[in-house]
């Protein structure tokens, strides 16, 4: 019945939605921020710990969709071993992807996380769900600028 | 209202009266008047009881799929109906039956106190007015069913 809905529900979205990894609160993180959703209601916090600028452990809790809590998981898995530096580079790439498509957004990444931010590239074409993919990445890029707090709220104030 | 205009400035009334509009609202108050015409030409209690069968269809229907959980049940509610669902997020669930061709609203509704005592963060919601029909209400039930065969 929505066979054209498996290009935005991949199965690797719908696998991190249901089970996603590093859904737990990282006591003490070097970094750490709440992002809210306030169109959605979707909530989360995320953590990242870090050694001498490279992340050594990244993780989120909270609520939210399958498209928010895949993105949230997916991007836990990604940070380990990036430094702040590439993080954010890495977010910015994701949003450009997710937004407004960009001229090759993801050039300069790793074959392999280009090949694992792509998995969302598909929200770009509802625009409604483009804040679920991108909140996780907007918290922690927050977080590591040392902002506690996050919302994706562009001031049109709907509830 | 205005006190003076001139191509060079304009000086407005004192206050309240520089926030009142000259035009009175004439189409609108037409249009309010043809709308009236309408409902009454139906007639309420027609409406009311189209509105009230297709909340009871509703009800029976939806409660028919697992895993769908109704919320309010209250007898003599307006013709809404508010639901969750185990298997996916009340954005999931939207984003699938738009594509459906339906409609629905999703979220905390401006109503977050109520989703806290409720304990949820988001429901779906469809409603249901003169217009709608019987069969829209079985279009729904099989996009849900095909919710739950999705995400299942």
């Amino acid at each position: 019945m929505f066979d054209e809905l498996r290009e935005l529900y991949q199965e690797v979205i719908l696998d991190h939605g249901k089970s996603p990894r590093n859904f737990r609160s990282i006591e003490g993180a070097r970094y750490h921020a709440h992002g809210y959703n306030p169109m959605c209601g979707d909530q989360l916090e995320v953590f990242v710990e870090t050694d001498d600028g490279r992340i050594t452990d990244a993780s989120f809790v909270g609520k939210g969709c399958a498209i928010s809590v895949a993105s949230a998981s997916l991007m836990t898995e990604m940070l380990r071993g990036k430094t702040v530096e590439e993080a954010r580079r890495m977010f910015d790439g994701f949003h450009e992807m997710c937004t407004t498509g960009g001229d090759d957004p993801l050039a300069g990444f790793a074959e392999e996380d280009a090949d694992r931010l792509q998995v969302l590239s598909g929200v770009r074409e509802f625009p409604m769900r483009v804040k679920c993919a991108t909140l996780a990445w907007h918290t922690m890029n927050a977080a590591t600028k040392g902002i506690d707090e996050v919302s994706t709220d562009d001031g049109l104030g709907a509830g | 209202m205005i006190r003076t205009v001139t191509f060079e400035k304009a000086v407005w009334a004192d206050l309240p009266y520089k926030f009142e509009a000259g035009t009175p609202a004439i189409a609108q108050s037409v249009g309010l008047g043809a709308a009236i015409d309408y409902v009454t030409g139906l007639g309420l209690d027609a409406i009311g009881a189209h509105e009230a069968d297709l909340l009871t269809y509703a009800n029976q229907r939806l409660s028919s799929i697992d895993g769908l959980n109704l919320i309010g049940t209250a007898p003599g509610k307006a013709s809404v109906v508010s639901f969750t669902m185990d298997c996916a997020h009340p954005h999931d669930i939207g984003t699938l039956v738009d594509r459906a061709g339906i409609a629905i609203r999703v979220g905390h509704h401006c109503a977050q106190p109520l989703m806290d005592r409720i304990g949820i963060a988001a429901a779906a919601r469809a409603s249901f007015g003169l217009y709608n029909t019987r069969a829209e209400v079985d279009r729904l039930t099989e996009a849900l069913e095909g919710v739950r065969e999705f995400f299942g």
